[in-house]
């Protein structure tokens, strides 16, 4: 088996990039060693082909990052929780991007109805989505209607983030939340519209802001 | 940056920066294009990576770049201290996707050293909702205790918590079911574990026992067999 000198490369790649990087911003690791000041905390899909810093054009220290299947906000998952909490508390970060992406094997598997184990628990919110809008779903082909809940859950994500009181808190102070959607074709990233009358803002400060 | 006295100048300093941002995205595609014009149909096709990359969130250590490996070719999963929780539904969903429908052949644990996280661990401080997921990182020092108490440099104990750190979630990916059929059947994914340096942008490979470690772990949690 040839995996191990795979592995080999990458750890060979990784002194490469290390040099790379060096020589063209010779401050950048010493200024990194001691502290890191995001501006961004990306929340996106595992997906391979959705790298945020390389993406977006950014270097190491611009985006705090947490991905996983689908690009889910659970709203009791600890682990976004504890990303969020950490990065928008204690790193101050000024914008929060949730990132979903056309091609989705977390979506696709929601649009499907096979029986994936651990998986199937995670998706919950993928199909709960699908239910909503059976109709509207089943009326497009299917890229399209795959696309679509893409959408629906990027724009649920940035919903369960801003019932976070910690986000509302922030988004006070100017923190901006942000829908995004990838597309692995064209590698071209486009923002959704998630803007809300401020009726709606007004409720959900009233429901959900909370203090110590 | 502006302090918040001028909301205003906040306000145009976030859409800004975050014009910015969708402008060096068109020119990271104009320059992939440029180098292979196929690049991005390719990518749309579907994805096979080699490779499970779990890490921290940390901004520091984007996981594809240090690996100097481009969009596709890396699964990535990454949380506060990439800790692999044994009830975590979204490292486990990851991680299960992953071997299963994706067939990857490494999976990478990487930590770095002065992780905010494993630092905070280390803290008597009360952080709210952090506390239960930092929690998992004290639950390694206890399990370790010995050999931390005994290092004398404050320094050197923390970097050796990171390593530590690595170690244990290297053996709880080891203990899912997934892992272990997916190893039994096929040879693999070999499962890594890595600390990145901040000073220097290098990776060490720890050189966990891969094979050692699953027979070791396997008296008990050996979940192979599937009726």
């Amino acid at each position: 088996m040839a995996t191990s000198d795979r592995l080999t490369t990458a750890l060979g790649q990784n002194k490469a990039w290390a040099a790379k990087i060096a020589k063209e911003h010779p401050d950048l690791f010493p200024k990194l060693a001691t502290r890191q000041q995001p501006e961004i905390l990306w929340i996106g899909c595992s997906d391979s082909r959705c790298p945020e810093t390389t993406l977006l054009g950014l270097k190491p220290g611009d985006v705090f990052v947490h991905r996983n299947i689908a690009n889910v906000l659970h709203p009791a998952d600890l682990s976004s929780s504890a990303v969020i909490e950490y990065s928008v508390r204690h790193l101050g970060v000024k914008h929060v991007v949730v990132c979903g992406h056309t091609k989705c094997g977390g979506v696709a598997a929601a649009m499907g109805n096979k029986q994936l184990g651990i998986l199937d628990p995670w998706l919950l919110p993928l199909r709960q989505l699908r239910e909503d809008n059976l109709e509207a779903l089943q009326s497009l082909p299917a890229d399209k209607a795959a696309t679509r809940l893409t959408e629906l859950n990027v724009i649920a994500g940035v919903k369960t983030l801003k019932q976070q009181s910690v986000v509302l808190e922030a988004m006070q102070k100017g923190l901006k939340v942000h829908g995004l959607v990838y597309d692995v074709g064209s590698g071209v990233l486009q923002e959704l519209d998630t803007s809300e009358s401020d009726e709606v803002v007004k409720k959900r400060f009233a429901s959900f802001k909370t203090v110590a | 940056m502006p302090d918040n006295a001028d909301t205003q100048a906040v306000v145009r300093y976030l859409e800004q920066s975050h014009e910015k941002i969708f402008e060096s995205n068109r020119a990271w595609v104009a320059a992939k294009k440029g180098q292979d014009p196929e690049f991005f149909t390719k990518l749309s096709a579907g994805q096979s990576p080699d490779y499970l990359y779990i890490g921290c969130s940390d901004s520091r250590v984007p996981a594809n770049e240090i690996m100097g490996l481009d969009a596709g070719e890396v699964f990535v999963h990454r949380n506060i201290a990439n800790v692999v929780p044994t009830i975590d539904l979204s490292a486990m969903s990851v991680i299960n996707y992953a071997v299963r429908h994706l067939k990857v052949k490494h999976i990478v644990v990487c930590g770095h050293y002065n992780c905010g996280g494993v630092k905070a661990a280390l803290t008597p401080t009360d952080l709210g909702i952090l506390n239960p997921w930092l929690r998992n990182i004290r639950d390694v020092y206890r399990l370790h205790e010995k050999e931390l108490d005994a290092i004398k440099d404050g320094e050197e104990r923390f970097n050796r918590l990171v390593e530590l750190n690595v170690v244990e979630s290297c053996r709880s990916v080891i203990k899912t079911a997934v892992v272990q059929q997916s190893y039994q059947e096929n040879h693999y994914p070999i499962v890594h574990g890595w600390v990145f340096n901040l000073k220097d942008g290098l990776l060490r490979d720890l050189k966990i026992d891969f094979e050692g470690m699953l027979a070791d772990i396997q008296k008990i949690y050996n979940l192979t067999s599937t009726e």
